[in-house]
């Protein structure tokens, strides 16, 4: 017998999923908002508070603009035996959930155990306030290939296939996250990409556009 | 030797199969879900790469993801680990494909001892006794209480596919079995995506024991020694030790001398379980194999002494076993204690959550096979392992005795475990002499045998 195995996804009960909806609403609408302003009186690169069930923990962008989140050179400096590996290993994926969770200006966890989860989900979703910039993400595992909408200036909507990942042959669509205008590409043409990972930046008409 | 390999797999075995590439100086690439980011396997690997959600249907589970990952970080060969993808001989097929090797059987003898009946039938013709059983797989109900007629009940009630305990039934009478079949095939159905089931006949009383063998390429085969695996919940196994008190020394050496050799006739490649009930007399019968690692692998390791993971990678690179049996002294005695997060005041429902305190116990004899660490976000997706405590002492009162003081020290803090489970475990009467059987737990429940141990 299989000695361990997946395990479906746990679906929270409804009572669960409403206080955590009532949770995650006066997170992004009051707390947030807050601390963002606190965050930007400071000279602090990174401010954490915790609620009851929540934490939340905002981190300055290091060297990278708003909205980016992995790169290839992450992964490279991965690569390196014993530089990241023990000391500092547990910084840099960290830092990369920060940024992707939310694509925004400031760099946003919250969430605790399984409620982290649907907050990541909600995330994908919505863009988060404040954001004037989405990122289309790597579908797969394989080799990028972008299409002829990638290039940049180029108007897309939302579900648009800026390219492909090609997955032992088979061609997955890389898709327009949001409405836009396409900015720069991330990745090289040929080069090899994990999942995830940010591909094509799309830059929204205005910030109101991405609230709605 | 391979140059690069892909470790797709998560968790404690992640970081063991990382261990031992590490050793045989091979580079190792570990594959991860999004929810695992932040796990150790990822940190300590030399190169980690996300291959999908959370969801293992879609990650851990996704052949082309795996392999995908394995030809853009420019690997030779895929470490499927336990669970997931590890005895899947259509994976193994196409990892071939595509020039990779699979660290494990090659798929034709994957493929071989792929259906657990047909894998009883080809080894009972090589000499081994075997659990009697269906005749083949169960074409409907009408068949189903035939042969449980003819074979007597009670019986077991199993998928040929998978494992874990899913869709398996133990019956008394003919109509317990009409009502249960039903339920054995739609939980086979959607855990393995296979239904068919056969009849086993059902040991009251009965004790698990396992021997493990390793045959190379040109067929040099050892044993190395058996495993009691009889502490189990609901068919899960959570403590093994070896040797087993089940056995005579000679009853043991028998056994394992007995499964070594009809492997080997039966072309069998690379490490491997042979599974066995024991009767209440010591009588043995083959039910299954397991063609990957195990999770108790290290109860083996630490009598032996011999890496099962290296020897694993070495005899899927090609090599000669390079080991004969009279190499093989088994030294003292050992006991692994599977750590879960769960809870078995409330029917050991599974947990998830932070880890808040983490501290491994140490001292001689004493090893811990974990991938937690303090802050470790324990992800709810997956399966409860949160890492093995393996005990060795010259003899076995003095391995509980290590047992006992291991646990005490081992400290877990943030999410519920197990841990209580083990601590009753080595007070219990029936444990202490080795009587030990499959029910020890299910006759009366977690939260009774726990209150039991507390009372003493």
């Amino acid at each position: 017998m299989p000695d361990t195995g997946p395990r479906g996804d746990r679906t929270a009960d409804a009572s669960f999923r409403e206080a955590d909806h009532a949770g995650i609403a006066r997170l992004t609408e009051e707390l947030l908002p807050a601390l963002i302003a606190k965050l930007g009186t400071t000279h602090l690169g990174e401010l954490e508070v915790r609620e009851g069930d929540w934490h939340v923990r905002l981190r300055r962008p290091f060297g990278t603009a708003p909205g980016e989140g992995r790169r290839a050179s992450d992964k490279a400096s991965r690569s390196q035996p014993g530089h990241e590996g023990h000391g500092h290993g547990r910084a840099a994926p960290e830092g990369h959930r920060a940024a992707r969770g939310s694509g925004g200006a400031s760099g946003v966890t919250a969430g605790t155990g399984a409620a982290s989860a649907s907050t990541n989900g909600t995330g994908a979703d919505e863009p988060p306030v404040g954001r004037s910039r989405a990122v289309a993400t790597s579908p797969a595992v394989g080799i990028f290939q972008p299409g002829s909408r990638a290039a940049s200036g180029t108007r897309v909507r939302a579900g648009d296939s800026l390219g492909t990942v090609n997955v032992l042959g088979v061609p997955q669509d890389v898709l327009a996250p949001v409405d836009g205008i396409v900015g720069s590409t991330l990745v090289e043409a040929g080069m090899a990409v994990e999942y995830g990972q940010d591909l094509i930046r799309i830059e929204l008409a205005t910030p109101t556009e991405a609230r709605s | 030797m391979f140059r690069r390999i892909l470790i797709a797999n998560r968790g404690e075995i992640a970081l063991r199969i990382l261990r031992a590439c590490r050793t045989l100086g091979v580079e190792a690439v570990v594959t991860y879900s999004e929810a695992d980011r932040d796990s150790l396997p990822v940190q300590l690997a030399d190169e980690a790469i996300c291959i999908g959600p959370a969801d293992a249907r879609r990650s851990y589970l996704s052949a082309p993801a795996v392999i995908s990952a394995a030809l853009v970080t420019g690997c030779d060969a895929v470490h499927p680990g336990y669970g997931f993808l590890s005895e899947d001989e259509t994976f193994a097929e196409v990892v071939r494909a595509h020039d990779l090797t699979f660290i494990g059987p090659p798929p034709e003898v994957l493929d071989r001892f792929a259906s657990k009946e047909g894998t009883r039938r080809l080894l009972g013709a090589f000499g081994l006794p075997t659990i009697p059983g269906s005749d083949g797989m169960l074409r409907d109900d009408e068949h189903a209480l035939a042969e449980a007629d003819r074979i007597g009940y009670p019986v077991l009630i199993k998928p040929s596919a998978g494992g874990g305990g899913k869709g398996m039934r133990m019956v008394r009478t003919s109509r317990e079995l009409e009502s249960a079949i039903k339920i054995c095939r739609s939980e086979a159905k959607s855990a393995f995506g296979d239904d068919s089931l056969y009849l086993e006949k059902w040991l009251d009383d009965n004790r698990h024991v396992e021997v493990q063998v390793a045959v190379d390429r040109y067929g040099a085969g050892i044993h190395l020694g058996e495993r009691d695996c009889s502490v189990q919940r609901r068919h899960q196994k959570i403590l093994e030790e070896s040797p087993t008190p089940a056995l005579s020394d000679g009853a043991r050496a028998t056994l394992a001398e007995t499964a070594v050799r009809a492997v080997v006739a039966a072309g069998y490649e690379n490490i491997g379980t042979l599974e066995f009930l024991v009767d209440s007399d010591g009588n043995a019968f083959f039910i299954e194999i397991n063609c990957r690692i195990q999770v108790e692998h290290p109860v083996t390791e630490m009598l032996t002494g011999i890496d099962l993971v290296g020897l694993q990678i070495a005899i899927a690179a090609g090599e000669p076993l390079g080991l004969r049996q009279s190499d093989i002294a088994f030294n003292g005695h050992a006991i692994e204690f599977r750590i879960n997060a769960e809870d078995p005041a409330h029917d050991f429902r599974p947990g998830a959550g932070v880890i808040e305190r983490y501290h491994a116990p140490g001292g001689p004899g004493i090893r811990m096979d974990s991938h937690v660490y303090p802050g470790y976000e324990v992800p709810p997706y997956y399966d409860s392992l949160l890492g093995k405590l393996i005990v060795w002492a010259p003899d076995r009162e003095a391995a509980i005795a290590r047992g006992r003081a291991a646990l005490e020290e081992l400290l877990v803090d943030g999410v519920t475990t197990n841990i209580e489970i083990h601590r009753a475990l080595l007070e219990n009467d029936a444990f202490l002499e080795g009587r030990m059987t499959t029910n020890l737990l299910d006759r009366v429940g977690g939260a009774a045998f726990l209150a039991a141990a507390a009372a003493r």
